[in-house]
């Protein structure tokens, strides 16, 4: 990389003095994102308004510049998304946010960055649809997450479900970018994004912060380097760095190549994608479990209903003296289908709680199809579900 | 044999095989719009001491994107339809450092990109685009384009085009660019001063190349370029074009603002440095 070239890459210009310091903070969801992005790294940000997202990108405008980095409102967020693309191969680590109708519109990039690996985090608050739908809280982009961009290939999306996970998971959403050079989503929903709880910035030296693998660190010269090759995450080097990257969206073969199309050049290329990500589902997806051994009725939920969901679980144990157990999906995509299946034996009922009218109750009745008696879908649309408004639905069942 | 002296910017083979032959058809203009890029940036490399690893050419999709497809022995980009500009914009703000040449067509900068190039050229982003106007949306099989002039019978316009074609050097000297030019692939000269010109020029330089496709027009190249020569007038001649003849030379060349140049002063703003707050 030339001088000129080291010398303004924002991503190197990291600017320390500016990061929020280790300690306890009453943040809002919104803000915690950023400042979880800002702490892995990321340096760019482009985005368009839109609520319940707005309070994310008018947050990224006050803080980039302080930490060295760059934030630029777009035309719209087909631009905010395929800005990601540029600013990556550029060299930053790369954030935009949005909500539903948005996050339609991100799809076109969305699947260019699974198909040219490209490492970038988008946050999607959700609200709800279809249309123009609501601005309340929603869960309705859960499937749109894996199921929205065109073509193969799988998706990584997590679901936080309070203040301190908007900051973790971001940070965690870079991590897993970087580490499987791919897109990353984050799959907030209104509540968690605009309420203000504590938050806790470890010590900067307890953050793990994952780079992607470069081809100069493992002795990689320009005339053999394969952009898509050498592993099944692939070492990349940035633009501006002497490797003379052809960045490709048709199907390709390692090395960039399209002239040598083929069916086996064809599956190769794609089933890699698919692999890469569902293949590695144990080391990407995370479950949290509470009340779960030999539980005979079993609650399974994500995101900001999770908070609500807890309350009525340890009520129904108490109260309604019930045997219910919990079961937290961290990550929603890659579905982990196989650890499923291992930690959950034979109940009689699941319940699914979701804003939506039961969308991941369906890879949940796959992986779980022959364990339980009956699921029960316990929906709520544009508003969080009450302790209580699950309660009666556990008791109109199992009491 | 002797080999053509711009080859040395072209990957002939990669590590996993020959790259060549290009795609594009007998007689496009497009193979001779690259040969004159290549030979800007030669000159730009070798008289403004700039690295080739600087460079990055971006593209979207459509015949004029196949320029970077594969065979740009530089950094390139080979992107979505129309989001070229978005994509540009990305980069640069990850690196200010980026010599950035965009290869659009009329589809991608008059069409489904229009909205990008309009905000590319008013927020002035250091970029220099090289449009590829051909007339026609060539890949997909001659259907109709933004530039498209009235009457002209295409794939998707059977009986005569009725709407009016799209003036893109109007559109990006109104939206703000610093610099704009048209000429046509018969001007080789002039198109290699321009783009040295647009990579010199901090903020964005908009050069429309009119370029032919015998293919679909169902004309010889030769015939074709003879056309773009009669059908243009220069504007430094001060006569106003006549009916169906267009304007082509310099329409603007300012100096004004550039993005990142702005954006530096705002993060400059801040101390920076560890041990000051």
């Amino acid at each position: 990389m030339s001088k000129e070239m080291k010398a303004n890459n924002t991503n190197k210009r990291l600017h320390n003095v500016h990061l929020l310091k280790p300690g306890e903070y009453y943040l809002q969801g919104s803000q915690a994102c950023i400042e979880g992005a800002i702490m892995a790294g990321c340096r760019v940000y482009g985005g368009y308004p839109i609520t319940p997202a707005s309070e994310i990108m008018e947050y990224a405008s006050r803080r980039l510049p302080q930490v060295g980095g760059r934030f630029i409102q777009m035309e719209d967020e087909i631009a905010s998304a395929s800005l990601l693309i540029g600013a990556s191969w550029g060299g930053a680590k790369a954030l935009t946010a949005t909500s539903s109708p948005g996050f339609s519109l991100m799809q076109e990039a969305i699947s260019i960055a699974i198909m040219s690996e490209t490492p970038m985090v988008i946050i999607d608050v959700q609200r709800p649809g279809p249309g123009q739908g609501y601005i309340t809280a929603s869960q309705e982009d859960v499937m749109q997450a894996r199921w929205g961009h065109h073509g193969e290939g799988s998706i990584i999306a997590l679901a936080p479900s309070s203040v301190q996970e908007m900051f973790d998971m971001t940070i965690e959403a870079f991590n897993l970018s970087e580490q499987w050079r791919t897109p990353v989503l984050v799959m907030a929903e209104e509540p968690v994004a605009h309420m203000r709880e504590r938050l806790l910035i470890p010590p900067w030296n307890e953050i793990e912060i994952i780079d992607r693998k470069k081809p100069q660190d493992l002795g990689i010269m320009p005339e053999n380097y394969l952009p898509w090759g050498h592993d099944i995450v692939a070492p990349m080097a940035n633009w501006g760095e002497g490797y003379s990257v052809n960045f490709v969206g048709l199907v390709h073969l390692e090395d960039g190549n399209i002239t040598k199309y083929g069916p086996q050049m064809h599956y190769d290329c794609i089933e890699r994608l698919f692999r890469k990500i569902e293949g590695n589902v144990n080391e990407i997806a995370r479950i949290e479990t509470k009340f779960l051994e030999g539980c005979k009725n079993l609650v399974i939920c994500y995101g900001c209903v999770a908070r609500t969901a807890i309350e009525a679980v340890i009520e129904a144990r108490k109260e309604g003296g019930l045997d219910v157990g919990y079961l937290r999906l961290i990550t929603l995509w890659p579905f982990p289908q196989e650890r499923l299946r291992d930690i959950v034996g034979n109940v009689n009922t699941i319940f699914v709680p979701e804003m939506n009218l039961g969308m991941m109750k369906h890879p949940i009745t796959e992986a779980l199809r022959d364990r339980f008696k009956k699921i029960v879908s316990i929906p709520s649309l544009g508003v969080l579900h009450s302790p209580e408004y699950i309660l009666s639905k556990i008791y109109e069942e199992i009491r | 044999m002797k080999k053509h002296p711009m080859l040395k910017y072209l990957k002939e083979e990669g590590p996993l095989g020959q790259r060549m032959p290009l795609i594009l058809c007998p007689g496009c203009g497009s193979g001779q719009i690259l040969n004159y890029t290549l030979h800007a940036v030669d000159r730009i490399m070798n008289k403004d001491k700039i690295r080739k690893e600087n460079f990055l050419f971006i593209s979207g999709v459509g015949c004029s994107a196949r320029l970077t497809s594969h065979y740009l022995n530089f950094d390139s980009a080979w992107t979505i339809h129309g989001r070229t500009l978005a994509i540009a914009t990305g980069s640069l703000l990850a690196n200010p450092a980026f010599k950035i040449i965009v290869f659009t067509g009329d589809g991608d900068t008059g069409s489904i990109g229009g909205n990008h190039f309009i905000h590319a050229c008013r927020r002035n982003i250091d970029v220099t685009i090289l449009c590829i106007n051909n007339g026609v949306y060539g890949m997909t099989g001659g259907q109709v384009a933004p530039t498209t002039s009235v009457g002209t019978i295409t794939t998707t316009t059977p009986y005569g085009n009725i709407e009016e074609a799209f003036d893109l050097c109007k559109l990006a000297e109104t939206a703000g660019a610093s610099y704009v030019a048209r000429w046509t692939t018969a001007h080789p000269h002039q198109v290699i001063k321009s783009i040295m010109k647009g990579l010199r020029k901090k903020g964005t330089a908009f050069i429309e190349i009119l370029s032919q496709c015998p293919v679909h027009n169902k004309l010889s190249p030769v015939t074709m370029l003879k056309k773009l020569k009669e059908s243009t007038i220069q504007i430094s001649k001060e006569k106003e074009s006549s009916e169906g003849e267009t304007l082509i030379g310099e329409f603007c060349d300012l100096d004004k603002p550039e993005w990142n140049e702005s954006y530096q002063k705002l993060i400059d703003q801040f101390d920076h440095e560890e041990g000051k707050s």
